[in-house]
């Protein structure tokens, strides 16, 4: 919809700093905005602003395309939404809508265009390996090195000492039941082992949150259901905050304590829909009429913003 | 088709082999060299293959100064060749490492490649003389461009979710371009290295041609003169040899170090 679309692409020109310093201590916010950069981490904790949630997300917007460009696309709009500690969320919305981007502003590897983000209490202003894994929808490993390599290079790139590195490695690929394969090469596996190794790299990296974006998209729906149930199960024994995106209705209420509605380009936080229903998850939940209820409460929601993103898509 | 006529005969089973099939080829070729030479083809310009054969033992190889010449264009294309290398490399991921930098530079590079370099080799001899040092300059500045230019254009298709993987997982420069990007050029790099040691023949050739007191193109330019053509022919045959050489060093190499794809 182009009238829509100048409406806020002038509301967003309006903004002069689009990545503006923490607020409240104007008079150290330059110097600030440098320290935090090399830190990928603001050191001030501001209780009021994010509470005890893992993950708070201040009124974020996000265009692409420079300020009163013709081909500016906005994707987020205004976005506020809480993710608290230890709670599996999804991001659900028609695809192309923006949830993919809001996943990497929250990781710290796109700026927002106005807002702020908050991780365990402090701004994000870029990656946070320490806090944040990230699983990508392909798959990540690189093809050149073995599935332990793999593991191990990651482990690297964070920071982990040499000696502690083998054991953690060994230990993840444990977790999954993948120790017979740590010395085969990416391209022996199939797409599901592939991303089942991706999935424990992710969780072997020891962060607080795990960022997921559609892991499973590129696999087809049996194997899907096995890592789903492979992730719900997981989940019981580490304790960790996921923020999940997907398309899939059925995926979403299977995994999700919390599932964040969001509409057609530019995303609006839609709904939130609870599923109140303990992990580890059984293939038997999928059957109950709680499951089915909740998943056509989620397709009522959707419906239209489906058909709306279609049309945009056109 | 063996459904149709029962067991293919050895004759068969042996011409479809490629192997044997490219040795053919060859064989045919020398004997109607060998035939034309002999016959209608003036004996000043070519030489049939047998007194190629003979001129390469009898001349070539017990003439101790032909032998030192055949040295030195060996050493001068080695050493072009191995700065070409470096150098191509460094250039190429320091151009290639910079979004800017690739789309600034990478254009020139190209441009320049293109360039006939022939043009210019007269400024090479004044700047080096007419001795080795021209012919390396020569040879460096044709191998260095197809190293370039595989290097930079590796760069430039470095998988942008492999590097966002890495980025989000807190990897530096430096392990970025260790673990991602170099494995990642390792087969553009090689077959950048391929056509890098045929390009520096050339450099170093043309320089030697052009103007020289010693190596093979000194020679070459000698007998060509003089109508003399069976040895003439028997350096190219030597010069063959040692682009097959280095040829094989550089596919060797590969086979090393190239990851396994499938």
């Amino acid at each position: 919809m182009p009238t829509q679309r100048t409406a806020v692409s002038s509301q967003l020109a309006e903004v002069a700093d689009p990545w503006p310093a923490h607020g409240g201590e104007p008079e150290t916010a330059i110097l600030c905005v440098e320290e935090l950069r090399k830190n990928a981490l603001s050191n001030s904790r501001d209780a009021s602003r994010a509470g005890d949630a893992a993950i708070g997300i201040r009124g974020v917007s996000k265009s692409f395309g420079d300020d009163g460009d013709d081909g500016r696309l906005p994707a987020l709009q205004a976005i506020d939404l809480e993710i608290r500690r230890n709670e599996f969320v999804c991001l659900l919305g028609p695809s192309g809508c923006g949830k993919s981007t809001l996943l990497n502003i929250i990781g710290g590897l796109l700026k927002p265009s106005t807002g702020e983000v908050f991780v365990n209490g402090r701004r994000v202003v870029g990656p946070l390996p320490r806090d944040i894994a990230f699983v990508f929808q392909e798959d990540t490993l690189l093809p050149w090195y073995t599935i332990a390599q793999n593991m191990h290079v990651a482990l690297e790139f964070q920071g982990v000492p040499r000696e502690e590195r083998p054991e953690r490695v060994r230990a993840a690929l444990e977790a999954v039941g993948m120790s017979e394969f740590a010395r085969y090469y990416p391209h022996q596996l199939s797409v599901g082992m592939k991303q089942r190794i991706a999935m424990s790299r992710g969780l072997s990296l020891q962060t607080d949150i795990v960022l997921m974006d559609e892991p499973f998209a590129a696999l087809d729906e049996q194997t899907r259901m096995v890592l789903g149930e492979d992730l719900s199960g997981l989940l019981e024994q580490t304790h960790k905050t996921i923020v999940f995106v997907t398309h899939s209705l059925a995926e979403a209420v299977f995994l999700s304590d919390r599932i964040f509605v969001f509409t057609a380009r530019p995303a609006r936080l839609k709904s939130i829909v609870t599923v109140d229903e303990p992990h580890p998850r059984r293939p038997d939940f999928m059957t109950s009429d709680k499951f089915n209820g909740l998943r056509n409460r989620l397709y009522g929601l959707l419906r239209e913003e489906i058909r709306e993103a279609v049309r945009q898509n056109v | 088709m063996s459904v149709l006529t029962g067991k293919r005969s050895w004759l068969r089973t042996a011409l479809a082999s490629p192997a044997i099939g490219r040795l053919g080829v060859i064989a045919a070729g020398l004997l109607i060299w060998e035939g034309l030479a002999r016959t209608v083809l003036d004996p000043e310009f070519v030489s049939p293959p047998t007194r190629i054969l003979q001129a390469l033992v009898t001349r070539t190889l017990a003439d101790p100064t032909v032998l030192r010449a055949i040295g030195t264009t060996f050493w001068e294309l080695l050493l072009a060749f191995a700065l070409a290398v470096l150098a191509g490399t460094a250039v190429g991921v320091l151009v290639g490492a910079g979004e800017r930098i690739s789309r600034t530079a990478y254009p020139l590079v190209l441009m320049l490649y293109a360039v006939p370099q022939v043009t210019v080799l007269p400024l090479f001899v004044m700047f080096f003389g007419l001795g080795p040092a021209s012919k390396v300059a020569f040879g460096f500045t044709h191998g260095i461009f197809p190293i370039m230019v595989n290097v930079i254009a590796g760069m430039r298709d470095v998988s942008p979710l492999f590097l966002r993987s890495a980025r989000s997982m807190g990897a530096s420069r430096m392990q970025v371009l260790r673990h991602v990007v170099l494995p990642h050029l390792v087969p553009s790099f090689f077959a950048g290295m391929r056509l890098s040691v045929a390009m520096t023949l050339l450099g170093v050739i043309l320089a030697e041609l052009y103007a020289s007191i010693d190596g093979v193109g000194y020679f070459a330019h000698l007998y060509s003169e003089s109508f003399d053509p069976a040895p003439l022919y028997a350096l190219i045959v030597v010069l063959a040899l040692m682009a097959v050489l280095l040829n094989e060093l550089a596919r060797r190499a590969e086979l090393r170090f190239t990851w396994r794809r499938r």
